[in-house]
């Protein structure tokens, strides 16, 4: 009896003491905060295993540092050592290696303090100023220019870029349009993201891989103060769309396949009443509909792509090869479906450290509502050779490229342009550099392109 | 079809032109019988920095930015130059051994 009754208190006490005592935590924790702790947890081993391979590769590059150090010190005692035989050790040779001990020393010393952060945002870009004589009017400073690059690298495989393009543009010269004008302009904005070792997708506003120019010709770039006609007038720079691209290494030397596949928004008409020659706006598919309101003009995006091949030999002395192909075809105005397409041949040579020649060939075509088909083409072609290759020991010389430049434009409306640029480049730094061109130019639509020879400076600064 | 037409002979040019490329890339790398044993000919981070980087600007010195600059840039350079992903590893890596701090 005495036993029973104290089971039924105890029973009793613990279940008071259920009552009373909180409830266990788990019993609090819903499913949602448990995967959340979950996957902080995942996401810190998975961060803990990142920086256990960081220091591992520490670790592994220290002791190169210290296998290298041991090398070199048991070099120094052995030079000491072959002194008094008479092979003699000069003092060049003793300061190099004991440079070479004491910057391998520093580099064991103050090891990186940890790993690279994931994320960095940084800006690159150029800037220009320059002066324009052109024939039959005053000289002066003409275009100032800032392009900045922002670059935001969200991970390994995450990059978001996009650059602008803020110039003013002085017009000493026209007396139509005096004083000065200044612009804003995004030049691209892309997100870029590595699929694999042989894909990247990109999206945004991008540069268009028509032809290789449109992407590398920045103005620290590019060995002359503008582009070739054909740049300016009949192909589009940059769409709003996809890419995927990549390249495939072919061998051992470097040599490279190269592709990109694209969909823009392709171009539209710049009027509301149909596509009449002329009307081509190679910017983008935004204009004016028939109903007055400013909207895409049609619904059928543009298709392009280039292969490219590129073959260096001779290592890495720039001895190299890249040929191209690449077009773009798509319908421009919705209401007859015109279409606008374009074919592209690009080729880049280097002979040596000294000597580059490159260019570009374009066809476009353009179904017009009032003139059938027109056929808007042109090419350029470059050279240039750096005086460096002459070995002269002249002040200055070694420092100043040589180049030249012939391109030609015909509009498919009987518009002919065509100019002969002779110019150089002074290398005052690798990225701040003092280039000049003489321009002959001859057409026959002075309203377009006048044909007034004109002498440009420009100074560019690579940042 | 008629608007199609019209740039038919570019079309076929243009395909027959990357055809024609392909094919003399293929053909180029058959051809390249290694003289040497492949791992003396592989390029070094030094090499592949001269072979891509110089075909389009003077050279950047690796002092001129950080560590983690380098690979923000490099990360740039691959989609913009076409680089393969090895290849721009170790570019990357021959920039950060000399990088600013």
């Amino acid at each position: 009896m005495m036993t029973r009754s104290l089971i039924l208190e105890a029973a009793a006490a613990v279940c008071i003491l259920a009552v009373i005592l909180p409830q266990p935590a788990a019993a609090e924790v819903s499913d949602d905060e448990f995967k959340a702790l979950k996957e902080a947890v995942q996401q810190l081993t998975q961060q803990q295993q990142e920086l256990l391979k960081q220091h591992a590769e520490d670790q592994k590059q220290r002791a190169e540092d210290r296998q290298k150090i041991q090398k070199l010190e048991e070099q120094l005692s052995a030079a000491s050592k072959a002194q008094p035989s008479g092979e003699a050790v000069t003092g060049e040779q003793f300061n190099s290696l004991k440079s070479a001990v004491d910057k391998l020393s520093q580099q064991v010393a103050a090891p990186p303090s940890g790993p690279f952060a994931l994320q960095d945002f940084m800006i690159v870009g150029d800037a220009e100023t320059q002066f324009a004589k052109v024939q039959g009017q005053h000289g002066g400073f003409a275009l100032f220019d800032f392009a900045p690059i922002f670059l935001l690298r969200a991970s390994d495989k995450v990059l978001f870029e996009a650059g602008f393009d803020i110039n003013l543009v002085d017009n000493p010269q026209d007396n139509n349009t005096p004083g000065a004008s200044t612009s804003l302009t995004l030049s691209f904005a892309q997100l870029d993201y590595l699929l694999n070792q042989y894909a990247t997708l990109v999206s945004g506003y991008m540069l268009l891989p028509l032809g290789t120019y449109a992407e590398r010709n920045a103005g620290w770039l590019n060995k002359f103060p503008d582009d070739p006609f054909v740049r300016d007038f009949i192909l589009p720079g940059a769409g709003a769309g996809a890419q995927v691209r990549g390249a495939v290494p072919l061998d051992a030397s470097g040599q490279t396949l190269a592709y990109a596949a694209y969909v823009v928004d392709g171009p539209s008409s710049s009027v509301s009443t149909g596509a009449p020659a002329g009307s081509l706006d190679l910017t983008g598919n935004v204009g004016i509909t028939n109903n007055g309101k400013f909207a895409n003009l049609h619904a059928s995006p543009s298709a392009g792509g280039r292969v490219g091949w590129f073959l260096p030999w001779k290592g890495h002395d720039h001895y190299d090869l890249e040929l191209g192909v690449s077009g773009q075809d798509g319908v421009w105005n919705n209401a007859n479906n015109e279409s606008w397409a374009a074919a592209v041949g690009d080729a880049a040579l280097h002979l040596g450290p000294y000597f580059e020649a490159k260019g570009e060939y374009v066809n476009t075509w353009a179904e017009t509502s009032d003139l059938g088909h027109i056929y808007p083409h042109g090419w350029w072609a470059q050279l240039g050779y750096k005086l460096a290759g002459l070995d002269l020991d002249l002040p200055l010389i070694n420092d100043v490229e040589l180049v030249s430049r012939y391109d030609e434009i015909r509009d498919g409306l009987g518009m002919r342009t065509e100019r002969y640029s002779f110019g150089y480049v002074y290398y005052l730094t690798n990225t701040l550099h003092f280039i000049g061109d003489y321009e002959i130019i001859n057409g026959n639509s002075q309203a377009v392109i006048p044909s007034a020879n004109q002498l440009i400076f420009q100074l560019t600064y690579g940042f | 079809m008629s608007q199609f037409s019209s740039r038919w002979p570019f079309l076929q040019l243009g395909v027959g032109l990357a055809a024609a490329l392909l094919a003399t890339a293929m053909v180029s790398c058959a051809t390249h019988a290694p003289s040497k044993p492949a791992a003396e000919q592989k390029l070094t981070g030094q090499d592949l920095y001269a072979i891509n980087c110089g075909r389009c600007h003077p050279e950047r010195y690796a002092t001129e930015r950080t560590a983690g600059q380098w690979k923000t840039i490099m990360l740039h350079m691959q989609v913009r130059a076409n680089l393969p992903p090895d290849q721009a590893k170790a570019v990357l890596k021959y920039l950060q051994e000399d990088s600013g701090r």
